[in-house]
């Protein structure tokens, strides 16, 4: 597993879970803290309010009671002083707590007549200037110059002053600032780690499933006694490749059915079918040669051709329901083919029908000989039974990755609408047709049997297309690509 | 040449003994297995016919008992299965053959003389092939017939040496396919008779006496004289 490199991974499903749980952990615990961090703050802003409007009426209170003289601003500077002590969420650490705090007292005209704070008086008052305030309803109020708004309270005084008591966000902000940078970090590991915990659980999960996957395509239909790995957990994996096991005793069970079915009856019906035919052959020794061997003669070719249907019915009866037997082994299906073309050009010949056949070379393959042979040599004499004189029969050979694909088509009428669709069923064949209509069934049966597919359709400029694609089941080599016509034979021939 | 016989069916044990006693061999019939055991301790044997559905066993267990026996003849299997098992085909790699019901005599016949020939120990191939007047040069690849060269193709020329190398006895059509295509299959159109018409018409000159005969179904036979 961690052979492989990120690009499996990233495309694994635990990557994916993984990364959706991690995603809906990470918006989740997000709102919740959005909120706490407005529950916070709005915490924070009804205690200064509320301090800044007491203090504000004490001031008030002071600056209103005070004689205007020249201790006023004394008065009234100490007792701003002293609630600036008072202010509340402050941090202590910091000593210039006059920075937090302002007092500032206008007249009637809104000209500046006291100012107790850090700094000059003139940049808070056109500040304030610049936005109209409603008495004892604290504000935030920018100030050009400082890192952080001022929360300010304005209050009428009877002889028409206007006092304003500010307090610097600049602590309220810190303390917000603090649990934001506090909630991330740990929010960002909890998220790092949460990612990594889901992923591994997921994929430790998946790799389980992944085992089922591998283990239950290996057993397809020649391992069938084979099972899916059970692990010992009780969990829905688990349940998943016990319920795999039962559907394929079942499976298994249906096919040995068959199995067992098809060889009885092959087994019963040749043992009477090897008594005819020996008996048929000593008949034949005893009779002269000439017209009393006739009937014999005939009767031993009926025979033959009565044994070959059984075993190539039997087949496809397997074929169709996917139980057919292989005993694989690796051959190459351009020499094969090359063979077949070879045996079967004098018979084309003598019906004036060309072969031609174009390969790349060798195309080397898994798969069971015998019913090969007998596959590719049905597709030869289906052509040698259908076609009319002077068509030609084209083999066309390639392989692509993992696939060798066979493509056999003609110049002959092509096959007829009403048997198209019902080609590779039993018993289909055409009018004309002399044989039992098993063949195409046959090479159906056989090219599925080894995980392939077969296609039949009948060419634009007329004549008959069958393409069979099989998976090679091994692995691909290098083929030079030179297209070579590997043997041209038919009527041009002698 | 003795031979034992071990199949159960009574028709087909009638017949072959028949075909076989006719073509020269002394022949053992068993029933089955538990009787086949003690013909073999009874008598030696050169070869062996066994089929694989006996009544009291399977016929390949009464072969490996009769190996574990001493038995060392070469055995040709009947088997009217559909599928071929493991173990027959372990016997196969061992020497020995197998032939699917039914058959036809002649091939059963020419499959015994393989296993027997098998068995003795060889005589430097020969490289020139006679028959009557027909002479190969296998080396060169070359026919001549009353020695005049005849144009063969390199297919033809191994369907000749074929023929010659069975001269006198009968070879099948699936036999033909089998030794000289390498295909153990069944075509239902006349491939091969197209190919022995063809041969014929290049080794059967106008005025020579045929050599190629066929019997008509049967096979083929190359007349040795």
């Amino acid at each position: 597993m961690s052979s492989k490199t990120a690009n499996p991974v990233m495309r694994s499903a635990a990557w994916r879970i993984s990364l959706w749980a991690t995603l809906a952990f990470a918006c989740g615990t997000m709102v919740v803290f959005a909120f706490l961090h407005r529950f916070v703050a709005s915490d924070i802003r009804q205690r200064t309010d509320a301090w800044l409007t007491g203090e504000v009426e004490v001031l008030g209170d002071v600056a209103e009671h005070t004689p205007k003289d020249a201790l006023y601003d004394r008065v009234v500077s100490e007792v701003a002083e002293l609630a600036s002590n008072e202010v509340p969420n402050r941090l202590r650490s910091e000593g210039h707590s006059n920075d937090l705090v302002f007092f500032l007292q206008t007249d009637a005209q809104g000209a500046l007549t006291l100012w107790v704070g850090a700094g000059r008086g003139e940049a808070y008052l056109d500040a304030i200037r610049r936005r109209p305030f409603k008495p004892d309803e604290p504000q935030d109020l920018p100030v050009a110059g400082s890192d952080a708004p001022y929360r300010v309270v304005a209050l009428h005084i009877d002889d028409g002053s206007i006092i304003y008591l500010g307090l610097s966000e600049h602590d309220e902000l810190r303390v917000l600032r603090n649990l934001r940078f506090r909630f991330f970090t740990w929010w960002l590991l909890l998220v790092m780690l949460g990612f990594v915990i889901v992923f591994y659980t997921t994929r430790r999960m998946l790799s389980h499933v992944r085992e089922i996957t591998e283990a239950a395509s290996r057993i397809g239909h020649t391992e069938l006694d084979k099972r899916v790995p059970v692990s010992a957990r009780n969990d829905e994996v688990a349940h998943l490749a016990r319920t795999l096991n039962h559907m394929l005793d079942r499976i298994e069970n249906s096919v040995r059915q068959l199995h067992t079915m098809t060889d009885a009856l092959a087994h019963d019906l040749r043992s009477p079918l090897t008594a005819i035919r020996g008996k048929l052959e000593m008949s034949l020794s005893a009779a002269a040669h000439g017209e009393q061997a006739e009937p014999i003669v005939a009767a031993i070719d009926e025979l033959d051709r009565l044994t070959e249907f059984l075993n190539t019915s039997l087949d496809v009866a397997e074929g169709k329901a996917d139980a057919l037997r292989l005993s694989k082994s690796e051959l190459d299906l351009e020499e094969l083919l090359r063979g077949m073309a070879d045996l079967y050009e004098p018979s084309m010949h003598e019906k004036n029908l060309r072969v031609r056949l174009t390969a790349r070379g060798p195309v080397r393959m898994l798969a069971d000989a015998a019913l090969m042979h007998r596959m590719i040599s049905n597709l030869f004499d289906n052509e040698l039974k259908h076609l009319p004189a002077g068509c030609t029969v084209e083999f066309v050979l390639e392989t692509a990755q993992e696939q060798a694909k066979l493509t056999v088509q003609d110049d002959g009428p092509g096959f007829s609408q009403e048997i198209l669709p019902h080609l590779f069923e039993r018993r289909v064949k055409g009018k004309q047709s002399s044989g039992h209509g098993l063949g195409l069934a046959f090479v159906d049966a056989v090219v599925r049997a080894h995980g392939g597919s077969v296609a039949a359709s009948n060419r634009k400029d007329g004549g008959a297309r069958l393409e069979l694609v099989m998976p090679r089941g091994l692995a691909a080599e290098n083929a030079e690509p030179r297209p070579v016509i590997i043997a041209i034979a038919g009527s041009g021939k002698p | 040449m003795r031979l034992l016989l071990v199949e159960d069916e009574l028709e087909i044990q009638t017949l072959l003994r028949n075909s076989l006693q006719e073509a020269g061999y002394e022949v053992d019939v068993a029933g089955d297995a538990r009787h086949a055991e003690q013909l073999a301790m009874e008598s030696a044997h050169d070869i062996l016919i066994v089929d694989l559905g006996l009544p009291d066993r399977d016929g390949i267990s009464l072969i490996l008992s009769l190996r574990e026996m001493g038995v060392s003849a070469p055995v040709l299997i009947l088997s009217a299965r559909r599928s071929v098992d493991d173990r027959v085909k372990g016997l196969e790699q061992g020497g020995d053959d197998y032939l699917t019901k039914p058959f036809a005599m002649a091939e059963l016949l020419a499959r015994l003389r393989n296993l027997l020939k098998r068995n003795t120990p060889a005589t430097g191939e020969p490289t020139r092939l006679h028959v009557q007047d027909l002479e190969l040069d296998l080396l060169r690849r070359e026919a001549t017939r009353s020695g005049q060269t005849l144009q063969l193709t390199p297919q033809e020329f191994v369907l000749l040496e074929y023929l010659c190398r069975n001269a006198g006895r009968v070879v099948t059509r699936s036999m033909i396919l089998d030794k000289v295509w390498g295909m153990r299959i069944q075509p239902d159109t006349n491939v091969v008779d197209v190919h022995i018409y063809r041969l014929r018409g290049k080794v059967d000159g106008k005025g020579q006496p045929p050599l190629i005969r066929t019997l008509r179904g049967v096979g083929y036979v190359l007349k040795d004289r």
